[in-house]
């Protein structure tokens, strides 16, 4: 009996439950961001909303930047070893393909920059990822294997 | 984003109600020169609800949806989006086009046009309104719109407002042309900063 987790705006959540399917429905300029330790099947999805805090809160997982640390921190805490993550992440679309608007807004692609410097800093490669364009997609984690599948809005789910 | 909570009172409602009212009149009047038909879009009601609650009466987050989104520069920069249900933009779409109920099927660019032709006319009026009661000025960008998940399309608020979680202003109408109406929930979501601006001199 699998059992869906929705993971929120700004949340992330961490299982060890095989039953468990982490859900972020409908990402836009958001970003899934997954992570599965294979020997100690822990699996962990954060669902990031901007690049990074202006105002000094910098311990939110509502950003990318200390969301990724969270959900690293989360992962280890619960059993996974850093060495051993296996990352992948989607979402970070610019919704807004109007000219006058989209230059202003490209808070999708500065979440994605901002997730490969932070993934960079703690030594993490992204093992897939699919980033960017300008659609919304639903990002789900398989606690059960550590698959993490994509599906766009009309489209089928494909496994990433 | 309790502060403005707490500025969600009966007095503000009120306020909001009677520009909504003069802002969607004068959308409808809009629309019939456009449609050389007349349309009449009846009374609006405003609800504050809050942001959580939209994906669930929009049919989930994975949902299609129609997104039109205008922003305003001006003395009060802010930003609008009005989303309808996939199936209440393919009926808006006939209704504005004068085609048989059942007609659209798809959103190519003639009906994404129509749409952001909506979204013009409402927000624009809706604007111009705001900008002569509060003796302020708005300057509306050119619209755009989105047909994608109701998450994703709402990730647009969230995203330039920063915030998550706090109440929106929903404003439901019906627009009704020839004896046939389209019930259309426009949701008008203020961002946090231009709503807290917005107050103070609405109650100038």
């Amino acid at each position: 009996m699998t059992s869906p987790q929705n993971v929120g705006l700004g949340e992330l959540i961490i299982s060890r439950h095989p039953e468990d399917i982490l859900v972020a429905y409908g990402l836009g300029s958001c970003l899934g961001i997954g992570m599965f330790d294979p020997v100690a099947r822990v699996a962990g999805l954060l669902h990031a909303v901007l690049p990074e805090s202006s105002n000094g809160d910098g311990s939110s997982s509502k950003y990318v930047t200390s969301g990724i640390k969270n959900l690293i921190e989360g992962m280890v805490k619960a059993g996974a070893n850093q060495s051993r993550l296996v990352t992948r992440m989607a979402g970070g679309a610019n919704m807004l393909v109007c000219v006058s608007l989209s230059q202003a807004f490209e808070i999708g692609s500065r979440n994605i920059n901002a997730a490969h410097r932070t993934l960079q800093q703690f030594n993490l490669r992204l093992a897939a990822e699919e980033v960017g364009g300008n659609v919304g997609r639903t990002v789900k984690l398989y606690v059960v294997t550590g698959k993490l599948t994509v599906r766009m809005v009309g489209g089928i789910e494909h496994e990433l | 984003m309790s502060e403005i909570i707490e500025k969600f009172d009966q007095n503000f409602i009120t306020y909001v109600q009677k520009i909504a009212r003069e802002g969607m009149y004068n959308a409808a009047v809009g629309f019939a020169t456009m449609l050389g038909e007349r349309l009449t879009v009846t009374e609006p009601v405003l609800k504050i609800i809050p942001y959580s609650e939209i994906p669930d009466l929009l049919g989930g987050l994975e949902a299609e949806a129609v997104g039109i989104y205008l922003r305003a520069e001006g003395s009060i920069p802010s930003q609008f989006m009005l989303i309808l249900p996939f199936q209440k933009a393919k009926e808006l779409v006939d209704l504005l086009m004068d085609q048989p109920e059942g007609t659209t099927q798809q959103l190519g660019s003639l009906e994404r046009s129509a749409l952001a032709e909506v979204g013009n006319l409402t927000g624009t009026f809706f604007m111009n309104t705001v900008a002569t009661l509060t003796h302020t000025e708005l300057r509306p960008t050119p619209p755009a719109v989105m047909v994608d998940m109701v998450g994703a399309i709402m990730d647009i608020i969230v995203a330039t407002s920063g915030e998550v979680g706090e109440n929106v202003m929903m404003l439901q109408a019906s627009f009704e042309l020839n004896n046939r109406q389209v019930q259309a929930d426009l949701w008008i979501i203020p961002d946090a900063t231009s709503l807290n601006q917005f107050v103070p001199r609405s109650k100038a």
